[in-house]
């Protein structure tokens, strides 16, 4: 997929992206401050939004085989089993128990499917909302912002999951994060946004390592410090 | 004792207490069900279409939602009386007529708070459904699922309007006893008689329906809000 000198402005806001590569089967992380733009072009992407100019090239990707976790899932007012299943339903599929309970306790959840899902922590509605999107095996999965709001044991589950289904049929994954410290593991590229653009992209450590940006450099050090691994 | 016969006796001979809250019910009922098709309709409809005057229609729906029904009354009246333009229709005196203006009534109101609770839920739903890969008509039916309880409630609230309703179902029906007449019309004639206490025992009666229905309408709102975690 790729995308080409697409515009799009949103009040004062103004996305611009000249050349934005996502390669099939690849993980790729979308890094950058609050309001940089990362979640406007996910939502490109995604076609809930339509560009001013430019456009994305799908390259034979159907826009039903791609699929967004929001930053704020949104939960159907149903239990956590009606949730996840819906996908399926919706697809005419049928799904099976083995199937639900396999992925329910991915992330400890077996014991929840009967329960009403807005009623699960803020953390578990997430989990439930990542589940939910991979349950129908779409192409293009893109995670905003989900991954943040993890505990780190999720975090490694979901790590090693994703792992784990790249070895076996590999999916394209888009990881957004205002931190690069949750995807530089994960991702085999990444693009790093700034104002509406994407001033970096590279691998992870091409963008840790390597990158001269002053920009890049200055949020990575203020990264460090906040995590406390380099003092001041 | 001779009391109390004697009023059950004076209600359900003299007023035709019976068959006034069966005209009551089924004028409700009907009136409720059709007002709930077509608002529940051009309330989705309001919200996902875009015109040019679209506010103007929203505030023109908001205007009828308080609208006397008295007035609604005499439009329909002047509308179905004999020489009226829709007279051949034969429906003046009669509940299909009282179930036509109690429809223009109610229509309003549902399509009103249908209009509100959707322009709060369909833009989620709506990207929901889309990240999902659902169809359009699969993305109107979640819509329609995810706002059940509320559209519940814009047809209570219709209904508790509609056994409520006075004006427009005397003008247009007529008060006539086994007929036409209904709790609150009989209410009316009653108070023009000069007898109390039959009405107020009517009275009490729609107040204990009014009750049933906020009973429900109250259920089904905690239904909506109950355990949600913020
Ligand atoms: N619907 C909207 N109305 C007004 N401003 C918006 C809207 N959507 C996004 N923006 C603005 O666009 C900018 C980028 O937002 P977003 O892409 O969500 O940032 P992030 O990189 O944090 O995901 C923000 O400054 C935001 O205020
Ligand atoms: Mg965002």
């Amino acid at each position: 997929m790729r995308i080409r000198n697409l515009e799009k402005r949103i009040g004062d806001f103004q996305l611009k992206i000249e050349d934005l590569t996502i390669e099939e089967g690849k993980i790729h992380g979308f890094v950058g401050g609050n309001g940089s733009g990362k979640t406007t072009t996910a939502k490109l992407i995604m076609d809930i939004i339509q560009p001013d100019a430019g456009r994305i090239e799908y390259g034979g990707l159907k826009l039903t085989d791609i699929t967004m976790t929001s930053q704020r899932p949104y939960l159907l007012h149903d239990t956590v089993y009606a949730n996840l299943v819906y996908p399926l339903k919706i697809r005419g599929r049928k799904p099976s128990k083995e199937q639900i309970q396999e992925l329910l306790a991915l992330f400890g959840m077996q014991d929840k499917a009967k329960q009403y899902a807005r009623s699960l922590s803020s953390g578990e509605q997430q989990k439930l909302s990542m589940l939910r999107a991979m349950i129908f095996e779409p192409k293009l999965l893109i995670i905003d912002e989900t991954l943040s709001n993890l505990d780190p044991e999720s975090v490694e589950q979901f790590e090693r999951m994703i792992l784990e289904i790249q070895k076996k049929r590999p999916v394209t994954w888009i990881m957004i994060s205002h931190r690069l410290s949750h995807l530089y593991r994960l991702c085999d590229r990444m693009h790093f946004f700034s104002c509406g653009r994407v001033i970096a992209s590279g691998t992870a450590e091409e963008i840790l390592f390597a990158n001269e940006e002053p920009e890049i450099r200055r949020f990575m050090a203020k990264e460090l410090v906040q995590r406390g691994e380099y003092d001041l | 004792m001779n009391g109390i016969e004697n009023l059950v006796n004076r209600l359900f001979s003299d007023v035709g207490v019976y068959d006034a809250i069966r005209v009551t019910l089924c004028m409700s009922v009907c009136s409720t069900l059709l007002s709930s098709v077509f608002g529940i309709a051009l309330g989705l409809t309001l919200e996902r279409f875009s015109f040019p005057g679209k506010r103007i229609v929203v505030r023109i729906n908001r205007t009828l939602m308080g609208v006397p029904p008295v007035v609604v009354g005499l439009v329909v009246y002047m509308l179905i009386m004999r020489r009226g333009p829709l007279g051949f229709l034969g429906l003046l005196f009669t509940v299909r007529g009282m179930i036509l203006a109690q429809t223009l009534i109610i229509t309003p109101i549902i399509c009103g708070m249908t209009y509100s609770y959707a322009v709060k839920t369909a833009p989620a739903v709506r990207v929901f459904a889309k990240t999902m890969g659902a169809s359009r008509l699969q993305t109107s039916l979640l819509l329609v699922k995810e706002m059940k309880y509320e559209l519940y409630f814009a047809m209570i609230s219709g209904f508790g309007r509609s056994i409520s309703e006075v004006g427009a179902v005397m003008l247009v029906g007529g008060n006539i006893k086994g007929n036409t007449r209904t709790m609150t019309t009989a209410i009316a004639l009653l108070k023009s008689q000069g007898i109390f206490h039959e009405g107020l025992t009517l009275g009490l009666l729609l107040l204990a329906m009014a009750f049933v229905i906020q009973c429900l309408a109250d259920f089904l709102r905690r239904e909506v809000r109950e355990e949600e975690n913020y």
